[in-house]
Formats: structure tokens, C-alpha cells, sequence
């Protein structure tokens, strides 16, 4: 690594007096991926900016009214573990458990993750299925971005460069809701996917209604069908789930890498949003009423 | 750019200047002399660096030194109560939880940071607890018992 000043900053506009320097500058949350870039010599900056000790950065806060707000620099293992996400994001949880190694999650950081924009990123699924909107702060003020616009594909966001994710929200969900995750990799700890879809919905007496079908692995972004959702709503036959995968189908856009063609991929997430659908109806019909 | 910071290292409270770039293991390794935690693929995939930091496991080839200011770090030499071994590398040396030894350290902290929340794991626990610790002889299948078995004789 080549030698860079390393600041924690004690306050928002601490930080963005750093960005607006002429200095080039990295923001570092669990430095997952900056410190292999950093071994690497892909990126040398001036200064890294350890955001994770910001005010509110590691705050935790449910209301059964106003949803979940994660700090940014809440890390990724406290979905595994934290009650309210267990309760109220099964989804959620669900997912986390799956995310990579221990070690990794304990390190990773939720605004960190989604700032990176991998289009494989296992976090964005449950996340884009939620609702999740991402609050940020720059030296022009605070904006809220939902994450179905944050990604903009092959890594790149709606973020400026000098803008910097200070939480997440998640809107209150109702308890009768469903959802699952589903991915297909070449390594367990997730390494190399292949495709993944996360579907849920919601049961209001005999309708299921709320679809989320989000996909990973097969586009430049992860990223949700809403399309196919709109023909799951009700009560849907299997006319209608075949409807929504051909939808699914017609919307995503794999490519070739050397450990699965894109066509393959077509397959993986058909049967994976095929398998997440049924497993949905199954479990929000057999739901007392 | 050096930074004085404060690790307290297996019980120990530590002043140490450290550069900005060095990482948590060369300071762990170097600095302070503990070889137990292991380089290996330097990039967060292989865990043989893993130590606990605030009581979580962490791949230390991942942690910026500096990052640490303030840490409770505790690595393998720290399992031991003196001269007593650790029930989990009893049990290790026990039931060949070790072939070539270099993801020993790795493995015994990951088990420990299980332990340290379910004290009597399901063979499923400790797989996903290990998720993040590659054993290049492939000795999971003894390293898996090694954690079983320490976990029912704590009982």
C-alpha cells in the first residue's frame, strides 16, 4: 500500500471539507474491497476518510409506525443478529446469513455495501424488496434517493462525489408477508454467482398483494421486475407465474464470464424465481386468516 | 502518516505508533511479536489472519492499523490461560483438528467467537461458523469434531 493519511472525521462537514479539498480522497467503511484496491495500487488517495465513527453512523432505531433506520456504518452481521431485523425483515436476515463469511460482515458496513453498487451485491435484494431508501449529506444539504434509483449499473450510483450515505430507511412492513432468497453460486460463501432473486409479498385476507421480485447476477445492477410483479398481484394460477417469468426474462440482460454463459444464467434465475414464487404462495396460503 | 494508538491485546493495554498504511497483522505479527495469526491470501478470502477485535471475528490483513485505536484484540496466543491450553486446542490436538497447522489459529478463533454466543453448537452452526476459514489439507471434517466435542466438555 502506498502511504495516505488516514482521518477520522468528528463531524458531516468535517468530512465534506475533506472532499471538497483538492486532495483526492476515499471514504472508508469496512474497507472490504477499498484495502484490496489500496494492496492492489488500483487506488492510491491522498487521504482515507474513516466515516464509521460519524455521529449516528452505528444507530439502530425501529418504530412499528415509521420503519427501520440503519446507520450507514452499521454492520452487515447485525442483520443477522439484531431482534428487529429478525422480526420485522425476515427477508433481511434471511439474506445477511448467507452474506459472505463472518469476518466479512462483521467488518462490512451497510452504506459501504450499497455505495460499492456490485451488481451482485446480495445486501441490495432484500433491500430493493423493502423499499429501502438511502438518506444522504453533501455540502448542498441532505437528499433521500430510493435505492430503485440508486444504481445506475456496472457499479456506478446516483451519488455525487462528495456525497456520503448516512443511513438507511426502511418503511414500516406489514407482519403477514412472505419472502425468500434464492441464489445460485459457484462458492459457498457467495463467491462467483451465478443468479439470485428474492421474492415477497404480502397477504390481505385471501389476496396476495405487494410483490417483489428482485434479481442479481444477470443485469449491470441489481434490480427489481416490477412488471412481473404487477401479474403476480391477487390471486396468482400458474398462467400468471409463467407470465411473470417470461416478463422476468424479457427484462434481465446476462453476460458471459468464465464461470457461467449468459444463457445459463437465463436458466438459473428461472428456476430460482420460479422456485421463490411458489414458495411464496405456498407459505402466505397456508397462513391462517 | 504515524498514528499513536491504544490496543489493549490479550489482556494487555499496548501504546503503539503505527503508519496509516501498515495493517492490523503486520502490527500483530511485526510490531508485537505474535506469529500466531497467519498471513495468507491477504485479500479477506482465507481467514488464517482472523482475530477477535471487540469480542467479533475479523480478517486483521483487513484492518487498517490506525482503525484499531481504541480496540480489545484478542489472537490466538490469547486462547491460553497461562500455561493451561484452551479446551477447543486441546481438543484440536485431540482429535487432529490440525494437519499442516496453518489455518489452526484461524479456525480456533472463529470457534471461539461461536462459542462465545451458542455455547453448545449444531454441526450446521460450526459450518457456517467457518464459512470464512479455508483448510487447504481439508481437514474440516476433524477441525468440525474438534469444535464439537470442546463444546460439550465445557458443559
Amino acid at each position: 500500500m502506498k502511504p495516505f493519511q488516514y482521518i477520522r472525521p468528528e463531524s458531516l462537514e468535517e468530512a465534506g471539507a475533506y472532499l471538497a479539498s483538492e486532495r483526492s480522497v476515499k471514504l472508508l467503511g469496512g474497507g472490504n474491497t477499498l484495502l484490496l484496491q489500496l494492496k492492489s495500487g488500483e487506488e492510491s488517495p491522498d487521504i482515507l476518510l474513516d466515516i464509521k465513527h460519524l455521529p449516528g453512523f452505528k444507530d439502530v432505531r425501529y418504530h412499528h409506525n415509521q420503519g427501520l433506520k440503519l446507520g450507514a456504518a452499521v454492520n452487515l452481521q447485525h442483520l443477522v443478529m439484531g431482534l428487529e431485523i429478525r422480526r420485522h425483515y425476515p427477508l433481511l436476515h434471511q439474506t445477511a446469513q448467507k452474506l459472505a463469511s463472518p469476518q466479512i460482515r462483521n467488518r462490512a458496513t451497510i452504506g459501504g455495501t450499497l455505495a460499492w453498487a456490485s451488481p451482485v451485491s446480495e445486501l441490495a435484494a432484500p433491500m430493493l424488496c423493502y423499499d429501502a431508501v438511502c438518506h444522504t449529506w453533501s455540502p448542498r444539504g441532505r437528499r433521500e434517493i430510493p435505492l430503485a434509483e440508486f444504481y445506475l449499473g456496472d457499479f456506478k450510483t446516483a451519488l455525487a462525489d462528495d456525497e456520503i450515505i448516512t443511513h438507511v430507511h426502511l418503511p414500516a412492513f406489514p407482519n403477514r408477508t412472505y419472502g425468500v432468497y434464492l441464489r445460485q453460486t459457484v462458492r459457498h460463501d457467495g463467491r462467483r454467482m451465478i443468479a439470485a432473486a428474492a421474492v415477497l409479498a404480502y397477504r390481505k385476507q385471501q389476496a396476495l398483494t405487494h410483490w417483489r421480485v428482485a434479481v442479481l447476477g444477470v443485469d449491470n445492477r441489481p434490480k427489481r421486475i416490477p412488471e412481473a410483479e404487477a401479474v403476480l398481484e391477487g390471486t396468482p394460477g400458474e398462467d400468471d407465474v409463467q407470465q411473470a417469468l417470461h416478463i422476468v426474462q424479457e427484462n434481465i440482460h446476462p453476460e458471459d464470464t468464465d464461470y457461467a454463459r449468459a444463457d445459463y444464467r437465463r436458466v438459473a434465475l428461472n428456476a430460482l424465481v420460479r422456485q421463490g414464487v411458489m414458495q411464496v404462495i405456498q407459505q402466505l396460503q397456508s397462513m391462517r386468516s | 502518516m504515524k498514528h499513536e494508538i491504544k490496543v489493549n491485546i490479550n489482556g494487555q493495554l499496548r501504546e503503539l505508533t503505527v503508519l496509516s498504511h501498515q495493517t492490523l497483522l503486520e502490527v500483530i505479527r511485526e510490531d508485537l511479536g505474535l506469529t500466531g495469526a497467519k498471513y495468507g491470501c491477504s485479500t479477506g478470502e482465507c481467514g488464517a489472519c482472523s482475530v477477535l477485535m471487540n469480542g467479533e471475528v475479523v480478517n486483521s490483513c483487513m484492518v487498517l492499523a490506525p482503525e484499531a485505536d481504541g480496540a480489545t484484540i484478542i489472537t490466538v496466543e490469547g486462547l491460553s490461560d497461562d500455561e493451561e491450553l484452551h479446551p477447543l486446542q486441546k481438543s484440536f490436538i485431540d482429535h487432529h483438528g490440525v494437519q499442516c497447522g496453518y489455518c489452526a489459529p484461524g479456525m480456533l478463533i472463529s470457534a471461539k467467537a461461536l462459542l462465545n454466543r451458542t455455547s453448545r453448537p449444531h454441526e450446521e452452526e460450526i459450518r457456517e461458523a467457518l464459512v470464512g476459514n479455508l483448510c487447504r489439507c481439508g481437514a474440516y471434517a476433524d477441525i468440525i469434531k474438534s469444535i464439537q466435542v470442546a463444546s460439550r466438555a465445557r458443559r
